[in-house]
C-alpha cells in the first residue's frame, strides 16, 4: 500500500509504543486541516531557508487541540484551553526564530481565549493561527459556541440558540492581524496557499477554516463538505450579491511591524551603550 | 531527524546579562528581586500590573531590555503565567510577579507547569484578602501557594524577609526551578516588597547559578529521548533543538505518550511528581534557627514577621530573662517536617505569629504536636505584628 506522503511528519511510534491512530472521529475536518498544514510546511521547508526544527505547533484544548497532542514529529505543545496564543507569545520572547503555527478552535479562540486572541493580533506577534471553526464544542459533546448560528439546537441550547455569532475574521482584522483569511475544509488548495502565506508573513496571520463535525451535526461528511461549497461565496463579491452566504477568501494582507522586530529596536539601543546600562538605573 | 544532538540557537537573547557590579545598593524589595533574577540568568518577564507588585514590573520593563532580555505586559495574569511556560520551553528562564487576585488567575497555568515539569518563577507580593481585601501586607496566600492549583501537584515556595533575601532567594528560586524542573513561588508580604534597604551584591562568580539538565549533555539522542523520563528529574530538551518534544499536561507516559491511559499510569505519573519534590524535601527546604538551646517556648515564623519576632525574642531576653527560641521557615513548601522534628525536642509552647488567621499553624501542629504542650497562633491582619504585640500575646499565654 502506498504510504501517505505526510506520514514523514507524524510519529507513528514513540519510545513507549504506538501513537496512532489519530483520535479524530471518522469524517472530522481536523485530519484534513492537519494534512493541509503539513503540505504547506513541507513546501516551506523545501522552498525557504527554514529548518524543520524552527517549526513549533501549539494548540489549546478541544478537538483542534488534539492535532498537536502527540502525533506530530515536530516540537509541539498541547497547552491550556484558550491560552495557546499566550504560550506562543512566551515562546517568541524566548526565541524569535520560531515559526509558530497555532491550532485552535472557535470556542478556544472566540470564547475562553478571546482576550488572548485580540491581543495577539494587536501586538502582531509572529504566529500563524489556524482556527478550525465547526460552530460548536465538539470534544465536550456539542454545546453551543460563540460561532453557533442563531436558531441552532445544541446540547446547551435545547430551545435554540439566541445569541449572535462572532465573525472571527472581522475581529482579527480590526484587532490588527497582518493577514486574515477564511476558507473551508472543502478548499484544500486555497487553505494550503493561505497557510504558506501566513507562515511567510512577519506578524499575526489568522486563517479561519470552517470544519465539519459529522458527529454532532448528524450528517454525512460529504454532505457537509457540499454544504460548505454551497453556503460560501468569495469575499470579492459585493455584499448585496452574497445572498447571506458566508464570505470566504483573503480579508486582509498588510505589512505592519511585528512585536519582536519592534522590541529589538529597544534592545539595540542598549547594546550600543553596553556595560553602562545598570548604572543608569541604580543610583 | 538530526543525527547529532545539538543545541538550538534558541534565545538570540544574551545569556550573559549585565549584572550589577559587586557593591552596596539601596533598593526596594520589589526591585531587588529583578536584580536577583537577572543575576540568575532570567531573560523574560511577562506580567500584568497589580498593586502592590507593580514596582517589580516597572523595574523589569527598564532593566530587561538593557541586558538583552525581553519584557512584555500581557493582557492579564492568566496570559502572563502561560507566557512563562512558552518562554521556559523556548529555552530561557522566565518570571512574573503578581499579587492575590492575579495569583488566583495564575493557578491554572501553575498546575499545567507542575504536570509538564516546566521551570519558572512566580513572585507573589501578598496583599490582604479575601476578595480585593486591601493593598496592605498579608501572608494569606501561602496555603493557596500549596493547594491553590487544581490537582495533586507539589510546589516549592520560598519566603524572603528582607531586601537582601528578595535578591538571594529569587536566585535560589531560579536554581530550584531549574534543578527540580518545577515552578517555584516566592511568597513575599507587601511589607518586604515595598521595603527599602541595603542590598549587598556579591561578584558574579560567588553566586551559584544552576541550569536545567539537558539530554544533549547526557548523550541522549532524539529518538530515545523521554521528556518526562530517564531520571527522577528528567533532562529537558527545549523547543527548537530537534528533539520533537510533544508538550503535554495530560496524564502521560515518560515519552509523552497519552494514548495508553490506565489508573496505574495515572498513579505513576502523579506520584513521581510528588516524590520529586516531597521526597527530596531535605535537599530543597531550608530553615534557620537561633537561641534554641534549652528553650521552653519557641516562635516559628517566616517572611516579614520573622523580623519583628526576632526583636521580640531579644527584648524578652534582655528585659525579663524569658528565653524564647527562634525558628524561621525559609522554605514554606515542601514543608520541612523532618527537619523541624530534628531540631525541636520537648518544648512547652510553640508560638506561630502570622499575617493571616493561622495558616502555617496547621502543618506546624501536625509536625510537632507530640513535641509540645500547645501550638498558639498569633494572627495579625492589615499590619505587621509589633515586637510588643507578639510579646504581649506570649505573656498572656504563659503567665
Amino acid at each position: 500500500m502506498k504510504r501517505h506522503p505526510m506520514l514523514k511528519y507524524l510519529k507513528e511510534e514513540g519510545p513507549m509504543g504506538p501513537r496512532m491512530p489519530l483520535i479524530f472521529c471518522p469524517g472530522c475536518g481536523s485530519g484534513q486541516v492537519l494534512n493541509y498544514t503539513l503540505h504547506a510546511v513541507d513546501e516551506i521547508i523545501g522552498e525557504d531557508k527554514i529548518r524543520k526544527e524552527q517549526f513549533l505547533f501549539i494548540s489549546g484544548i478541544g478537538c483542534s487541540g488534539r492535532i498537536t497532542s502527540h502525533y506530530l514529529n515536530f516540537d509541539s505543545a498541547w497547552t491550556i484551553h484558550g491560552r495557546a496564543l499566550a504560550v506562543a507569545t512566551g515562546a517568541l520572547l524566548a526565541n524569535p526564530a520560531f515559526k509558530i503555527i497555532v491550532f485552535t478552535g472557535d470556542g478556544d479562540t472566540g470564547s475562553i481565549g478571546g482576550n488572548h486572541f485580540i491581543h495577539a493580533c494587536r501586538r502582531n506577534i509572529d504566529v500563524t493561527i489556524l482556527c478550525l471553526n465547526n460552530g460548536l464544542y465538539g470534544m465536550t459533546g456539542g454545546q453551543h459556541a460563540p460561532t453557533t448560528p442563531i436558531g441552532t439546537i445544541t446540547t446547551t441550547t435545547p430551545y435554540r440558540n439566541r445569541e449572535a455569532a462572532f465573525d472571527l475574521c472581522k475581529l482579527a482584522e480590526i484587532a490588527g492581524a497582518s493577514y486574515v483569511a477564511r476558507w473551508t475544509t472543502a478548499h484544500p488548495r486555497q487553505v494550503i496557499k493561505s497557510i504558506m502565506k501566513g507562515i511567510r508573513k512577519k506578524g499575526t496571520a489568522f486563517i479561519e477554516i470552517l470544519s465539519q463535525c459529522p458527529v454532532h451535526e448528524r450528517m454525512l461528511p460529504v454532505a457537509l463538505l457540499k454544504r460548505f461549497k454551497e453556503s460560501t461565496i468569495r469575499i470579492s463579491k459585493t455584499e448585496e450579491s452574497r445572498h447571506g452566504k458566508t464570505p470566504i477568501g483573503e480579508f486582509c494582507d498588510v505589512d505592519r511591524k511585528e512585536w519582536n522586530e519592534s522590541y529589538q529596536e529597544i534592545i539595540d539601543q542598549f547594546l550600543a551603550v553596553n556595560g553602562k546600562a545598570h548604572e543608569q538605573i541604580v543610583d | 531527524m538530526p543525527k547529532k544532538a545539538r543545541r538550538s540557537e534558541a534565545a538570540t537573547i544574551s545569556p550573559e546579562p549585565h549584572f550589577l557590579k559587586p557593591g552596596k545598593y539601596y533598593l526596594q524589595g520589589n526591585q531587588a528581586c529583578i536584580e536577583g533574577a537577572l543575576m540568575a540568568g532570567c531573560c523574560v518577564y511577562a506580567g500584568y500590573p497589580i498593586t502592590p507588585a507593580v514596582e517589580t514590573m516597572e523595574y523589569a520593563s527598564k532593566r530587561f531590555p538593557q541586558v538583552g532580555g525581553r519584557f512584555i505586559q500581557m493582557e492579564d495574569e492568566i496570559a502572563s503565567a502561560c507566557a512563562l511556560i512558552g518562554s521556559s520551553w523556548g529555552g530561557v528562564k522566565a518570571m512574573t510577579a503578581t499579587s492575590g487576585p492575579g495569583f488566583s488567575l495564575m493557578q491554572e497555568a501553575i498546575s499545567i507547569a507542575i504536570m509538564s515539569e516546566t521551570p519558572m518563577v512566580i513572585i507573589d507580593i501578598q496583599r490582604a484578602g479575601p476578595g480585593q481585601g486591601y493593598i496592605t501586607a498579608s501572608q494569606q496566600d501561602i496555603m493557596q501557594a500549596r493547594w491553590g492549583h487544581h490537582g495533586d501537584g507539589p510546589i516549592i515556595a520560598l519566603a524572603p524577609s528582607s531586601v537582601q533575601e528578595m535578591f538571594d532567594l529569587t536566585i535560589e528560586a531560579f536554581n530550584l526551578s531549574e534543578r527540580w524542573r518545577t515552578p517555584v513561588l516566592v511568597m513575599v508580604e507587601e511589607t518586604v516588597g515595598h521595603m527599602w534597604e541595603s542590598l549587598i551584591v556579591p561578584s558574579r562568580d560567588e553566586i551559584e547559578v544552576i541550569e536545567r539538565k539537558k539530554p544533549q549533555d547526557l548523550g541522549i539522542m532524539p529518538q530515545d529521548y523521554l521528556p518526562w523520563g530517564h531520571d527522577i528529574v528528567a533532562p529537558m530538551a527545549n523547543w527548537g533543538e530537534g528533539y520533537n518534544v510533544n508538550f503535554v499536561a495530560l496524564v502521560h507516559l515518560e515519552d509523552g505518550n497519552i494514548s495508553r491511559y490506565s489508573p496505574q499510569a495515572n498513579y505513576h505519573c502523579v506520584e513521581r511528581l510528588q516524590n520529586k519534590i516531597e521526597g527530596n524535601v531535605n535537599q530543597i527546604a531550608r530553615i534557620e534557627t537561633k537561641f534554641l538551646e534549652g528553650c521552653k517556648h519557641i516562635i516559628v515564623c517566616y517572611g516579614a514577621v520573622s523580623r519583628t519576632a526576632m526583636e521580640a525574642i531579644i527584648d524578652a531576653r534582655e528585659m525579663s530573662g524569658l528565653e524564647l527560641g527562634y525558628v524561621r521557615l525559609v522554605t514554606l513548601w515542601p514543608f520541612p517536617e523532618e527537619k523541624l522534628r530534628e531540631i525541636i525536642g520537648d518544648v512547652d509552647t510553640i508560638f506561630v505569629p502570622e499575617m493571616n488567621l493561622g495558616m502555617m499553624k496547621h502543618p506546624i501542629t501536625e509536625a510537632l504536636r507530640d513535641r509540645c504542650r500547645k501550638v498558639v497562633s498569633i494572627p495579625s491582619l492589615g499590619i505587621l505584628h509589633s515586637p510588643e504585640y507578639i510579646l504581649s500575646k506570649i505573656y498572656e499565654e504563659i503567665s
